[in-house]
């Protein structure tokens, strides 16, 4: 089968679907849209395992009334992302059919959210897939589109609806960018697809169109200051969509960076350190905020940034290893950006299914009133934990495996580094994603402690319980998936270094570096997680045996001899990370609302004091403005009059500029 | 092997030296070196009680901890003798598995819902986090002196050549010397004898464990001591045979918790607000470690 056979069988299943979707019972319809989008993986991950094994699969699409080609090119960097996001779309609609079964009395919601999840999965791997400018971008805005739509959910919630509007609007910021530089990219070499790219003259311009794909595609993944949409747009989407879009949608930019890099042909170094820089800033920064929030959902959110930022020192080591001849560095970078990306949609969609599960039974996002759920829900809880220990890239979870990869590039460079300031870039570096490492420690251990553990803070709506098996089943398919990259790394590695080695093959050209000492190593690093598992569990169990026959006590908390111990005096998330918000105050700035007591009043009464974290690049950049641009937008508001007969009229103009503008094209 | 041997030797002794040496710096003769050991033994077969918050992890926490460290100590080498497990990058390995004991530890003290254990868990998180980066930047520039990037391959190709290198050792000393109180949240930064919890960080943390967890965590602690003095003595026993590396690793050892009960007699606990600055001091001189060592590369041209 040809790929452009297979677009087309995807777009006839895609449509046979959304019928479907619509007529049938509400009942089936979570089951359709899991056929549907189980069709469409195997579908399209077939060409993906093919290119592994006989190299890229390319075909033409060829559209009748459309004049062109469109090229098709599945190659291993398409195939990676094909297969991830098959695997965290398929658990994401698991878990959605247990998630939207509270939502039952939103029937239209339901049916539309069913149906834009298939077309969401179909249009991602359609951007994987396309190889021709505007086809990528007709995927990507489709991509865009049916996310904001599975974003806004909860539509009658105004808040939500506003969330949705700025990813809206921030997306097609994206796709103005990207627009921009494909055109571009034609009028500099005739030629609409990536590969055109790498044909770019070397003149003054060709700098400038990786500059506006990169900006383009770095909104999409979240690098700053493009973040602004994702802590508005994850706490707002239903849990399992945040999931994939964490997990799937912002790696999607990732896909895209990796895609222009491929065809830099000069100034590696420049690019790298730049991405290097701008990486280690992302993480530190997004860790930063996650570390003070208390909705739980944003401080994920905030996470993701972090993990962008550690994809992105991925990146930028590999790119600092093409200027610098060093292929061990090309490697590890590369592979440790594709193993985290990989490593993060799985952690992430767990732990957002796990919040969704929390947030399902306690309707709260706010991490300060909840407390002792691991009682309530005890699978939940350990899940959790798993997700936890492995997104702070703490053995004997994937996390560490990735982390470890981009950790050993940073040191290689750091042995082989040509000129000063390199050393002390890449020295700066691994102190950041050390930070990082401390601070998600810090992180994940306050948001774990405070949710699950102690006594609950404040009563609940209902008694929470444990989820519905459907929920838990992909959350254990998922543990499994990062058990698997724990302990067999190297599998992964391999197709890793495959990508590595057939997208970047320039690198690779001259004399051939043997990459086994790495493969060794990263083999040892699944060895030794499971050594360590298995120490953990012989000494738990020495000291079970041990103690079994002393005597043992249940008793109350030690409260230092006062006996009456009060819940609200637990410490809290906020406490918990107070002191790292007056360390990091200039990247968080804490806000504080007091009520000013008027001097008239003469019996005290109720006052009300509040504080709350601010993001600094939201609030002072970001904001203002937009602020600024609605003002001046605002004077043009007479076009938007709601006259139908208006709105043709200026259809009307456009044609007649349209043709004017043909008309004298003999000028140009 | 060695290393696992030699440190599980020291770690029976080491806390008995800091008390002795704190006891004679105050004019007391003090109890005996293996009286601390003893504690523990004691500890080891007592009862416990348990809190009835607490849930599955406030029991796994403390052996996953002494697991933790007994990973990292098998990472160490001595001198040209690899630990038992070695390969390239295992210090970041060390580094993050201490980090696995560490979450579990705080984990467990807010599984009791007390507000000191919380207090106490907080700070451990801040310090670990400030300190790690020392650590870090240290292993980088002997990575980059060396040209090596595993414990045993930088230790083994350690040699001192000018003085630069010497003033390298001694300040590399000096910085494992403080993580490792910080580590173990001694002196300047905590002060584990102390009887107000507010002040605590350790301590206060394990309020609520007793029996024979609280003498794993005790026992863990001296373990920690004696990993970090093996990491120090390391620098300086490269070259040498067993016949003198061996004693020169207990004289290093003893000399470490010697200079751990002096820094004890004679420092006051900081103010726990001025903590991080002190903390952020030791990155800086990692710094200049690193400076140092592309200086003695003679890349600073």
């Amino acid at each position: 089968m040809g790929s452009a056979q297979l677009i087309g069988l995807m777009a006839f299943t895609l449509s046979l679907g959304i019928v479907g979707l619509i007529i049938v019972n509400e009942r089936f319809r979570p089951f359709l849209a899991l056929f549907i989008v189980l069709i469409n993986s195997v579908l399209s991950s077939f060409p993906a395992l093919m290119s592994f094994t006989s190299g890229p699969q390319s075909g033409v699409l060829n559209l009748p009334h459309l004049a062109g080609d469109i090229g098709i090119r599945i190659d291993s960097l398409s195939a990676w992302f094909i297969l991830i996001i098959n695997f965290t779309s398929i658990m994401g609609v698991l878990n959605g059919t247990g998630y939207l079964k509270s939502y039952r009395h939103l029937k239209v919601n339901q049916e539309l959210h069913w149906v834009f999840y298939v077309l969401f999965h179909v249009s991602m791997l359609w951007v994987c897939m396309f190889e021709h400018g505007i086809a990528f971008l007709v995927a990507w805005e489709l991509m865009s589109l049916s996310s904001m739509m599975l974003v806004i959910f909860e539509s009658h919630n105004k808040s939500i609806l506003k969330a949705g509007i700025n990813y809206m609007i921030q997306m097609h910021l994206s796709v103005v960018l990207l627009t921009l530089g494909f055109v571009f990219l034609y009028v500099n070499t005739g030629t609409f697809n990536f590969s055109g790219l790498a044909l770019l003259p070397l003149g003054p311009h060709w700098i400038w169109i990786f500059i506006l794909l990169f900006a383009g595609f770095a909104i999409k993944a979240g690098f700053i200051p493009f973040h602004t949409w994702l802590p508005h747009a994850h706490p707002a989407a239903p849990s399992h969509i945040s999931g994939v879009m964490s997990g799937v949608i912002v790696k999607l930019g990732i896909y895209g960076i990796f895609r222009i890099i491929m065809y830099l042909r000069t100034d590696w170094l420049i690019f790298g350190e730049v991405i290097l820089a701008l990486s280690v800033v992302t993480a530190i920064y997004g860790i930063a905020n996650a570390a003070l929030r208390t909705d739980f959902k944003q401080m994920l959110a905030y996470c993701t940034i972090e993990n962008i930022g550690i994809i992105g020192i991925g990146l930028g080591i590999g790119l600092i290893g093409i200027g610098n001849n060093n292929q061990m560095m090309v490697m590890l970078g590369f592979c440790g950006a594709l193993l985290h990306t990989l490593n993060h949609s799985l952690f992430k969609s767990l732990l957002f299914f796990g919040a969704g599960s929390i947030y399902q039974q306690t309707h709260t996002r706010n991490i300060e009133r909840l407390g002792g759920l691991i009682k309530k829900m005890p699978i939940t809880a350990g899940l959790f934990l798993i997700g936890a220990l492995a997104i702070g890239g703490i053995p004997p979870f994937n996390g560490f495996v990735s982390e470890f990869i981009i950790y050993t590039g940073l040191f290689k460079g750091l042995i082989g580094f040509q000129g000063v300031s390199q050393a002390i870039l890449l020295i700066l570096s691994i102190t950041g994603l050390v930070i990082v490492g401390g601070m998600s420690l810090a992180t994940f251990t306050r948001t774990f402690g405070v949710i699950f553990l102690g006594t609950p803070r404040e009563e609940l709506p209902h008694e929470p319980h444990e989820t519905s098996h459907i929920m838990l089943l992909p959350q254990f398919l998922i543990v499994a998936a990062m058990l698997s990259v724990a302990f067999i790394p190297q599998f992964y590695f391999s197709y890793a270094g495959k990508v590595v080695s057939s997208s970047f093959a320039t690198a690779f050209s001259g004399i051939p570096v043997s990459f086994t000492p790495v493969t060794d190593t990263v083999t040892n690093i699944g060895r030794m997680a499971l050594i360590f598992i298995m120490l953990i569990i012989v000494m738990y169990g020495i000291r079970r045996l041990l103690v079994r026959k002393r005597a043992s006590v249940t008793y109350e908390t030690w409260g230092c001899g006062y006996v009456a111990p009060v819940k609200k005096a637990q410490y809290t998330g906020k406490s918990f990370n107070r002191s790292f918000g007056l360390l990091f105050n200039f990247i968080v700035k804490e806000r504080k609302t007091i009520e000013k007591i008027p001097k008239t009043q003469i019996y005290p009464s109720r006052v009300n004091f509040s504080t709350s974290y601010i993001d600094i690049l939201d609030h002072y950049i970001v904001s203002p403005l937009a602020k600024r641009l609605t003002f001046a937008l605002n004077y043009f508001q007479f076009i938007q009059n709601g006259r139908i007969q208006s709105y043709v009229l200026y259809g009307l103009f456009f044609i007649i500029l349209v043709f004017l503008g043909t008309a004298f094209s003999f000028i140009y | 092997m060695v290393s696992l041997l030699l440190i599980f030797i020291m770690s029976l002794f080491f806390s008995g030296f800091i008390i002795r040496t704190k006891s004679i710096l105050s004019g007391r003769k003090g109890p005996g070196l293996f009286q601390p050991m003893l504690d523990i033994f004691r500890l080891w077969k007592k009862g416990s009680v348990i809190s009835q918050t607490t849930s599955f992890i406030f029991q796994i926490a403390p052996s996953a901890y002494f697991a933790s460290v007994i990973m990292a100590i098998l990472m160490i080498p001595h001198g040209n003798n690899p630990g038992l497990i070695s390969f390239d990058g295992d210090f970041i390995m060390f580094a993050y598995v201490l980090a696995f004991g560490k979450f579990l530890m705080i984990i467990s003290a807010l599984d009791t819902g007390s507000s000191f254990e919380g207090m106490g868990a907080s700070r451990e998180a801040l310090f670990s986090m400030l300190v790690e980066p020392a650590f870090f930047i240290l292993l980088g520039s002997f990575a980059l002196f060396t040209g090596q990037s595993s414990f045993h391959q930088i230790f083994s190709t350690l040699h001192y050549g000018s003085q630069i290198s010497y003033l390298l050792g001694g300040l590399a000393s000096f910085v494992l010397v403080m993580i490792a109180m910080i580590e173990n949240s001694r002196m300047p930064l905590d002060d584990p004898k102390t009887h107000l919890e507010l002040t605590m960080v350790h301590e206060v943390m394990i309020l609520d464990n007793s029996g024979f967890d609280l003498g794993l965590i005790m026992y863990t602690t001296n373990l920690k001591f004696a990993m970090y003095g093996a990491i120090i003595s390391n620098f300086f026993i490269g070259m040498f045979p067993y016949e003198i590396s061996i004693p020169m690793f207990f004289i290093i050892q003893i000399g470490f918790a010697i200079a751990v009960g002096i820094i004890e007699s004679f420092m006051a606990r900081f103010r726990m607000g001025h903590n991080p600055q002190f903390v952020f001091i030791l990155t800086s001189v990692s710094l200049l470690i690193f400076f140092g060592v592309l200086l003695v590369l003679g890349k600073f041209v």
